[in-house]
């Protein structure tokens, strides 16, 4: 039983998610003047709920990875965790961790949903066995209601796994019964990117920050009644690798449509067809989109080899959260919302992919293992530092109501 | 059983009847009756169908044959019996008779093929098997079981036919076979060569023959008089769909003749060569000018298996009211057009104007076209009205018009702009029209070319090349616009629109040899440096001499009908210059690179991976097709340092797991119920309307090739 979204909710969607007439041109040159032929599944279930739909533009080019920081958090965003997402809800594509991240920066609350679980036909990907339609709202409950309105299986969707649909209906926590991991490797990695405030981002707020910050947020959780257990994933520094590989062949094999053919620019004065592949999409991609492209095909023609070695981490990695799963409820990770990019590599540098990476590193994993990742805002108060929840794959009602049970413990909804 | 007294398949026929005979070849197809097995076995000569009857076959030979498979290799031995009234199969040729098998030896055994070799049904009637939904590089990767196909077989078996018949005639007249090296210096017939390193001489190369051309005319100044070869020869040219980077060419030279002579020879020859793909050519051929063959077809090698020549009516605009003929005429140009007799009905006004005016000829090189067609006694036009009456009249009158006839005229500043538009429009038409007559070949001399063509710079160049002899040999060497008036005493055999081949009498004295030198530009020391050993023959007292090419391979094709010279190679590289089944051309080792002194040619001082370094990025970008400008490159290069190191951080942490691609189970397939249809958006057209470039209903691309 779906039901229905709150009367006149507003969900904002970005350009690299199809809404049918309208300009999906994804942030990228490569789909200048495309005018998205068919909406997306999700946008169609969101229209046929009765939202309003607005659209939001595509942050960076295919809306892969976010700006951190620095000049752009200052400036108004033009989406990703904008005004509109405060009260109504916005949907962003999540290849890497954006969904969370944008909610950090806007201090709402950002859910990137079990892989498989919503349905990706229509949305405007680059990687497609971690790719995600995230949620952004400043509620949970209007996430709930988001998620079970788009979720579910797609006769468009080929690559949905047929498996039954998770039971979303709200389930009472109790704390006294519920154990949360807190893996010791994500907390050392957040404690490497501690910093002093003088470095610290705009928004600063005089609490403590960092492993610090996110110790007191245990503390916190602690005292509501979950049991807290430290849990060790020593690959967990593999998750950049893994996901810089197979996400760079992925997107490499993606973006082989962007040929100029179907759709997108063509360059002019090309004498052949090889010469007009070369030209139309050496100008399709920007600099960070090309260097992943190309390292991507640098893996596939002459280094296949790695892809298939970061395909056995990837297992690696999936099965040692598995193994986790048996022996805690939910898990508990930092979140590290990043001092700006330009502050780590000088002003005025463009972004490179090591350092968007970098950026994204506490958020990786989900997408590399397809688990929901549930990002909590910190609260005055209560929690000096927003974090991450997640779980088992399929697990993300559980995942809301523990948030929602977190937030309101905490007074925050 | 002895296979040394097998019988050939293809060749049992009523008079073996009750003969015991052993065959062997390959299992082309079987039908299993229930116990009664029928066999098509295949080898060299054709197909005989095998029965293993339960009543007379032995039944442990009846088991065998149960386990037969396509393509196994066997061995039966048998009583050759009259097949049973309306049991013949006409579509072999041995369909009369068959063989009762008493004994089988499978010879071997063959795996699953990778497409079907069995061209013929086993029962009269059933279709043959057809080839065409495979791919040319799948039966290129699998070439000899291509082979193993019965046309494929048979085009090389013509082949050698065509090539005998070549040795013959040619013997029969005292001509003489000599093979000239592979391994040469680079000859200057103007393409690029394919090198060849030498290790035993560092840093230096042979080249692999463009030609013999050098080697044949040395033979003639070394008395030889009658020379042939059918030689290999090997240019690096771009692709084009119906090219081989080697072929195979018919060279012929001959000292003491003239042109006459070699035309009587050589039209024999092909005469002779045709006739084994069944196909009589009339003698004499025609011949034509270049300069008449440009004007009426706008091709130096002029398809004449239909009309459609070309008639200048540029005279008849001479004062033109309409401006557009005016000009042209007013800066020198040319009007030329033909006639399409009884094709207005097929050639809509629609068709003239948005295809062929706005769309074709401007991609012939044409600026524009003018069309009209001729109803009622009258032309009409979108521009009739510009034109007086004495200009329509003269247009009917010259294009000798009736109606119901489609005029098409082209009119440029330029004469090669109107003769090459309107050429390829008059094949383009032909084609579309139907106006080509099946199975008819026209062959034609095309003769007198010029000697020179103009360069960009000013200069000249060789037409053919620089030992053509000229018509006239008082020119001055200086005189560029003299120049360009010679002619050369070269002739080209045209059949059907495609050159066959082409030659020459060559320059046999020194004193024009060293003009025509001195008109290309050359130095004496260019002329000694390229051709110095060859000029010093000819101080040795030279005969005069000349001779002729013709490309094989293409020659072949056509006697055949072949859809493209790759069916009459056995190996042949397909259309990318690669060859599928070895791989060639391929890396190789730097071992084998350092052997040859290669890693560091033209002695830079560079460290030794540096080259290797440097063109990563643009081997990357463009084995992905993704243009990357000078100033994104650093960037580029960064990356790929990064993926290095990430690829060996990958093998060090690997582990042994199976490699996981998805984190659900994800099977690609159709799912149960779903039924396949158009989308939607190809109904509506929707589709279609984000695309650059468009044609009709389908998305238009740059040409595959140049």
């Amino acid at each position: 039983m779906k039901p229905a979204l709150q009367q006149d909710m507003t969900v904002a969607v970005p350009s690299n998610i199809s809404m049918r007439g309208r300009p999906a041109e994804a942030g990228s040159n490569a789909l200048t003047g495309y005018t998205a032929v068919e909406d997306a599944t999700v946008v169609r279930r969101l229209r046929e709920a009765g939202a309003h739909l607005r659209s939001s533009a595509c942050v960076g080019e295919f809306g892969f990875g976010l700006p951190v920081g620095g000049a752009a958090a200052v400036a108004p965003r033009p989406s990703a965790g904008g005004a509109e997402a405060v009260d109504g809800a916005e949907l962003l594509m999540d290849f890497m961790g954006e969904s969370r991240l944008a909610a950090a920066h806007a201090s709402i609350y950002g859910l990137k949903p079990s892989y498989g679980l919503v349905s990706r036909f229509g949305l405007i990907g680059l990687i497609p066995s971690m790719e995600c339609c995230g949620i952004l709202s400043g509620s949970l409950n209007t996430i709930g209601e988001v998620l079970m309105t788009v979720a579910g299986q797609d006769g468009l969707d080929f690559s949905l796994p047929e498996e039954d649909a998770p039971d979303f209906s709200p389930r009472e926590i109790r704390p006294e019964e519920i154990t949360i991991g807190i893996i010791t490797e994500a907390q050392s990695m957040a404690a490497g990117a501690e910093r002093s405030p003088a470095t610290g981002d705009s928004r600063g707020a005089p609490t403590p920050r960092g492993a610090e910050g996110f110790r007191a947020s245990m503390e916190e959780l602690r005292r509501l009644g979950f049991t807290l257990r430290e849990v060790s994933l020593p690959g967990y520094e593999l998750f950049s690798l893994v996901h810089r590989v197979v996400g760079s062949v992925e997107a490499s094999s993606a973006a082989g449509r962007y040929d100029s053919v179907r759709y997108g620019p063509r360059a002019p004065g090309a004498k052949n067809w090889n010469e007009m592949y070369l030209m139309s999409r050496g100008a399709a991609f920007g600099t960070l989109i090309k260097s992943y492209l190309i390292q991507g095909a640098f893996f596939q023609f002459e280094r296949y080899e790695a892809f298939i070695d970061a395909c056995r981490i990837r297992a690696r990695l999936v099965e040692d959260m598995r193994r986790l799963e048996s022996e805690v409820d939910f898990f508990v990770l930092p979140m590290d919302d990043g001092p700006a990019q330009e502050v780590r590599s000088g002003a005025g540098v463009p972004p490179s992919l090591a350092g968007l990476y970098e950026s994204h590193a506490s958020t990786l994993y989900a997408n590399v293992t397809g688990q929901p990742a549930l990002y909590l805002p910190p609260v005055p108060g209560s929690a000096p530092t927003g974090f991450q929840l997640t779980g088992p794959r399929l697990s993300d009602g559980r995942l809301l109501d523990l948030g929602r049970f977190i937030s309101e413990s905490w007074g925050g909804e | 059983m002895h296979l040394s007294e097998r019988a050939f398949c293809g060749e049992l026929a009523p008079a073996d009847t009750g003969r015991e005979v052993v065959v062997a070849g390959w299992v082309d197809a079987f039908r299993d009756h229930g116990g009664l097995m029928f066999v098509h076995l295949r080898d060299g000569s054709g197909i005989i169908q095998l029965v293993f009857s339960p009543e007379e076959t032995p039944r442990h030979i009846c088991e065998r044959a149960a386990a037969l498979r396509s393509e196994y290799c066997i061995a039966v031995r048998g009583e050759v019996r009259r097949r049973r009234p309306g049991t013949e199969n006409p579509g072999i040729r041995t369909g009369t008779v068959e063989v009762m098998a008493t004994e089988l030896e499978v010879l071997s055994e063959s795996e699953a093929l990778p497409f079907t070799v069995s061209e013929k049904g086993m029962v009269a009637g059933a279709a043959s098997t057809e080839t065409g939904h495979v791919t040319e590089d799948l039966r290129l990767q699998y070439r000899y079981l291509d082979i193993r196909r019965p046309s494929m077989h048979d085009n090389l078996v013509l082949r050698h036919r065509i090539f005998q018949t070549v040795r013959r005639v040619l013997d029969s007249k005292g001509y003489v076979e000599v093979e000239t090296p592979m391994l040469t210096a680079s000859t200057p017939e103007g393409a690029r060569d394919y090198l060849v390193p030498s290790r035993l001489h560092q840093q230096s190369f042979y080249a692999l023959p463009q030609s013999p051309q050098l080697f044949k005319q040395l033979l003639m100044i070394g008395g030889m008089e009658r020379y042939y070869q059918l030689a290999r020869c090997f240019r690096d040219e771009d692709l084009r769909p119906n090219r081989q980077p080697e072929f195979t060419q018919l060279d012929i030279e001959a000292s003491f003749i003239d042109e006459e002579y070699l035309y009587e020879l050589v039209e024999e020859l092909v005469v002779e060569m045709f006739a084994v793909g069944g196909i009589s050519l009339t003698r004499p051929f025609p011949r034509i000018t270049y300069a008449e063959a440009v004007d009426s077809t706008g091709s130096d090698r002029p398809d004449l298996r239909f009309g459609l020549r070309f008639v200048d009516v540029t005279d008849l605009f001479d004062e033109t009211d309409y401006s557009i003929f005016r000009r042209i005429i007013l800066r020198g140009g040319c009007i030329k057009g033909l006639n399409l007799k009884g094709q207005s009905d097929r050639l809509s006004k629609n068709v003239l104007q948005n295809e062929y005016a706005k769309e074709i000829a401007p991609s012939f090189g044409a600026k524009g076209m003018t069309w009209m067609r001729a109803e009622n006694g009258a032309l009409e036009s979108n521009i009739v009205q510009f034109f007086n009456e004495r200009e329509l009249q003269g247009l009917r009158e010259r294009f000798e018009v009736a109606d119901g006839d489609v005029l098409i005229m082209i009119a440029d500043p330029a004469y090669d702009v109107v003769t090459s538009a309107l050429g390829r429009l008059r094949l383009h038409l032909a084609d579309r029209l139907g106006l080509i007559p099946a199975d008819s070949f026209c062959p034609v001399w095309v003769t007198d070319f010029p000697l020179f063509d103009a360069t960009d710079e000013g200069s000249v160049t060789s037409s053919h090349h620089p030992f053509t002899a000229p018509d006239r040999t008082d020119f001055d060497p200086n005189n560029v616009e003299e120049l360009l008036t010679l002619r050369s005493r070269a002739y080209d055999l045209v059949m059907n629109g495609e050159e066959l081949g082409g030659g020459s009498i060559r320059i046999s004295d020194r004193e024009v040899q060293q003009k025509i030198f001195a008109a290309l530009g050359l130095t004496d020391d260019d002329v000694r440096e390229r051709f110095g050993f060859f000029l010093r023959a000819f101080d040795f007292g030279p005969p005069p001499h000349g001779g002729l090419a013709l490309g094989m391979d293409r020659t072949v094709s056509m006697i055949l009908q072949t859809p493209s010279i790759r069916e009459v190679i056995a190996f042949p590289k397909n259309r990318s210059a690669a060859c599928p089944l070895t791989g060639a051309p391929a890396s190789v080792k730097r071992e084998q690179l350092a052997e040859l002194g290669l890693l560091d040619l033209g002695g830079r001082e560079v460290p030794p991976d540096a080259a290797e370094r440097e063109d990563r990025v643009d081997r990357i970008s463009w084995l992905s097709r993704i243009g990357v400008a000078p100033e994104e490159h650093p960037a580029m290069e960064i990356v790929l340092d990064q993926a290095e190191e990430l690829a060996l951080l990958a093998a060090k942490e690997a582990g042994e797991l199976e490699p996981m691609y998805s984190v659900v189970p994800v099977v690609n397939r159709t799912r149960p119920g779903t039924v396949g249809k158009r989308s939607e958006s190809a109904e509506t057209g929707d589709l279609l309307k984000n695309a650059p470039s468009l044609k009709g209903d389908y998305f238009k691309v740059a040409g595959i090739l140049e």
